[in-house]
């Protein structure tokens, strides 16, 4: 255990650990995800992580700006790795956080945690310059090989909790945007019964929906907080409130329709070029309507409806998802049904964005979440919507618009100032076309 | 900037000792913790050679000059016994945007040259910090026997000198060009004539070593340069690097005394946004600035710059490296490009690829508007050689 902590110090400061090390701790680290299902179970209080990168120093101003581990319970969405100059660190770092805190740590796979993309993006190069060998990057591969593929947030509040010192948080507020400061950037909330909300524009809550499916989704609205550009959040979700939380690296795929058929995926592979579990890890929500085809050469485009109706087949509430570079760190999709968090800020020290992370609060109450569902579609639709046939949702399903899923408190937090912490920050330099 | 990008940024940082094993190295003699600004802006010739090569040995480019040009890099210096080999190799995003960005300018040089092809006089390029620019040579080989070519590079007299040497040392480059041989000139110490070894093809290169900044007020008194012939002034990121007032006149100074003139120029955009504000910090903390992206800020400030240098309204156009991509390469072309390499970087992509523009104007007896080209491209499908 001290070994590992001496580890954790080390990576901390962003030192490479020694090539033993790494191969003694992917070994444990293997272990324990190998008893882990391919949609790992995760209880609110949780801070949902997007994409870092390697980007390490960002992933300590992450760790800043959300509460170190183990006093949060951190779920990262994947791509640990390549891009950032230190991708080694970064993995490790969370790696070794998982071993130490198992329960306080879910890392889930992105499509860059696979061999093919790891030659081409930059953390093979990355272990062979820092070890002189591909011997790191090997034990690194087979961890990948064993990480979920996704996770399922249960007993997420409806009330945002109130940190210690903060303006009080009403019971109606849907939405929290905060600085990196702790400061409340802007409140969004929740919709009344008689369809009044707080403080944005409203937004319609039933287009998009038809017995024939073929209007189509509603037109994207600016309705995030000012200045995030973010769209869809003070719109107030639809999903089933009661609902779990869905997250997944990429998104949907058309082979999987209930959140059961991942569980039965066979995931401890190479990320295939095609099929169910590529899907998951690269796929993106898109304004179409049902599948298009991903401009990125793998996984596919899915539209508001795929999404409603699997949240609603699902029993989810939300689906939280990273994959995709987003300007505001965050952005809300098709009625809040899904969100993108995106938590690398000035992504290859080139792109200038700001990065966020999500959380959600736990529900103590015990009467904000009115069921609890694993996502389990015979346990928690009573068999009703697994069957519906796709694109039909009953009128009583829209009543449920008005109670929302869980609130939600995102944290937008910018790059790390460089050479700001006394680690070794080699200046990054970013290309152009000179 | 050079390649790899880290020691040389490391170098402007004073740590010497990152210097060693850069004899030799092709960024020129003044490297070092005190590189002048001119040196900065001659190492981004280096950074764009790197590209092309990258591009070129992952296969989305055929250019067989580009190897010449980029000098092995010594492998860095906490690299392990067995070192990543020093073949320089991009992201597959710069590699995309470095075949769009050859992609676009020869599609316009293809139509000024198709286009004027007919007089049977001299057709002359003009490229300006031409650098290490392997275009002359793959124009003069290529399978469409271009005729009557006289292209002209300007440039740091520091890069001339080496391109020259280049050209003669090189039997690849010395088969196909004759040695430079001197011709005086009057604006500053010689430039150098290259005849192209085909027998009457009428092609040549000249190597004019010139610090622009210093660019006469005619074109004419520069050696070989005609305002008589159908002439093409190239900036491939070029204009950029001068003082705006510097980059206008010698604008102006072809508008007005070449009848028959067409302009291409390519350079990034949009300094103010997100994107853009970090492009202008990245670029300041490597010791690049360029004083004419606040001025032509836009798309439309750069098509706005042409109609005042003297292009009429329906004779300027411009495309974002994004529209290029999207429309002017074919889609067999683009599943061949995708093919290469996965790009995952979608969203980047779009943000990068929207920061830079081609924008081109032309009067006076050619053509070059772009659609009729593709038409041919796409029966080709090999738009690209």
């Amino acid at each position: 255990m001290s070994d590992l902590d001496r580890a954790i110090a080390q990576l901390r400061a962003c030192r490479p650990i020694p090539e033993n090390e790494v191969r003694e701790l992917c070994h444990k680290a293997r272990e324990l995800l190998i008893e882990e299902g391919n949609v790992v179970t995760v209880n609110a209080p949780v801070t949902i992580c997007g994409d870092i990168h390697g980007q390490f120093h960002d992933l300590m101003e992450l760790f800043r700006v959300g509460g170190d581990v183990p006093d949060t319970n951190y779920l990262f969405m994947g791509d640990f790795v390549d891009r950032g100059f230190y991708s080694l660190e970064s993995f490790l770092l969370l790696l070794c956080l998982k071993v130490r805190y198992p329960d306080r740590m879910t890392l889930i796979r992105g499509n860059h945690e696979s061999r093919q993309i790891t030659t081409v993006y930059g953390f093979y190069d990355e272990c062979l310059r820092k070890y002189g060998s591909a011997n790191v990057w090997r034990y690194c591969c087979d961890v990948f090989d064993y990480l979920a593929l996704g996770a399922i947030v249960l007993g997420a509040s409806n009330t945002l909790s109130q940190p210690a010192g903060s303006v009080p948080v009403g019971e109606d507020v849907e939405i929290e945007v905060c600085n990196a400061d702790q400061q409340i950037i802007s409140r969004f909330l929740r919709k009344g019964p008689n369809g009044a909300m707080g403080q944005q524009q409203q937004q319609p809550t039933t287009n998009g929906f038809s017995e024939s499916g073929s209007s189509g989704p509603p037109a994207p609205t600016n309705t995030g907080p000012p200045g995030s550009g973010a769209s869809g959040a003070s719109g107030g979700s639809i999903g089933n409130p009661a609902g779990a939380v869905l997250c997944v690296h990429g998104g949907l795929s058309p082979l999987i329709d209930n959140v059961d058929k991942i569980r039965l995926l066979d995931r401890k592979q190479e990320v295939p070029h095609e099929g169910a579990m590529c899907d998951l890890l690269w796929s993106d929500p898109d304004e179409i309507d049902g599948w298009g085809l991903s401009p990125r050469g793998a996984g596919f485009l899915f539209g508001a409806d795929i999404v409603k109706v699997f949240n609603h087949r699902n029993d989810l509430s939300l689906i939280a998802r990273a994959h995709q570079l987003v300007m505001e760190g965050f952005k809300e999709m098709f009625d809040a049904s899904i969100v993108t968090v995106w938590s690398a800020p000035n992504y290859c020290y080139r792109c200038g964005n700001v990065a966020a992370l999500l959380e959600l609060s736990e529900d103590d109450s015990g009467l904000g979440v009115l069921a609890r569902s694993n996502g389990d579609v015979n346990r928690s639709d009573g068999g009703m919507g697994g069957q519906g046939p796709r694109g039909v949702l009953m009128e009583n399903d829209l009543l449920g618009y008005n109670r929302a899923g869980p609130a939600r408190r995102y944290r937008v937090f910018q790059a790390a100032p460089q050479d700001s912490r006394g680690m070794p920050a080699k200046k990054p330099v970013a290309d152009y076309f000179l | 900037m050079s390649a790899p990008s880290i020691p040389n940024l490391l170098s402007l940082r004073g740590h010497g000792s990152l210097g060693r094993g850069r004899g030799g190295s092709h960024r020129g003699p003044s490297s070092g913790p005190s590189v002048s600004h001119d040196t900065i802006i001659q190492g981004t010739d280096t950074d764009a050679a790197v590209s092309r090569l990258s591009a070129v040995e992952l296969g989305y480019l055929s250019d067989p000059f580009a190897s010449y040009f980029v000098t092995p890099s010594p492998p860095s210096f906490h690299s392990g016994p067995s070192s990543i080999p020093s073949t320089p190799r991009r992201l597959p995003i710069i590699n995309r945007g470095t075949y769009t960005r050859t992609t676009a300018i020869d599609i316009l040089i293809d139509c000024f040259l198709s286009s004027t092809a007919s007089s049977g006089q001299p057709r002359q390029i003009v490229s300006l910090g031409a650098g290490t620019d392997t275009r002359s040579f793959r124009l003069f080989t290529s399978p469409e026997k271009h005729q009557n070519i006289q292209y002209h590079e300007i440039d740091f007299p520091v890069i001339i000198s080496k391109k020259s040497t280049l050209i003669r040392t090189i039997t690849a480059l010395s088969g196909i060009l004759s040695t430079p041989s001197p011709v005086p000139n009057p604006t500053t110490t010689q430039s150098y004539i290259s005849q192209h070894k085909e027998p009457d093809t009428g092609n040549s290169l000249t190597l004019h070593p010139l610090d622009l900044r210093m660019f006469p007020s005619s074109p004419t008194s520069l050696p070989g340069i005609s305002s008589e012939h159908p002439t093409l002034l190239l900036s491939e990121c070029c204009l950029c690097y001068l003082p705006p007032s510097c980059a206008s006149s010698l604008i102006t100074s072809f508008t007005t005394n070449f009848p028959s003139l067409g302009l291409v120029i390519y350079e990034p955009i949009l300094p103010g946004d997100a994107f853009g504000r970090m492009m202008v910090s990245n670029l300041s903390a490597r010791g690049v600035t360029m004083p004419t992206l606040s001025v032509y800020q836009t798309q439309q400030d750069q098509e706005r710059r042409l109609k005042e240098a003297g292009f009429a309204e329906g004779e300027v156009r411009s495309r974002t490296f994004d529209g290029i991509w999207d429309g002017w390469v074919t889609t067999r072309e683009k599943e061949r490009v995708d093919g290469l390499e996965r790009l995952d970087e979608v969203e980047e992509w779009k943000l990068l690829a929207g920061h830079y523009v081609v924008v081109w104007g032309w009067k006076g007896g050619m053509d070059l508007e772009v659609g009729q080209q593709l038409r041919q491209g796409d029966d080709d499908g090999d738009e690209t050689e």
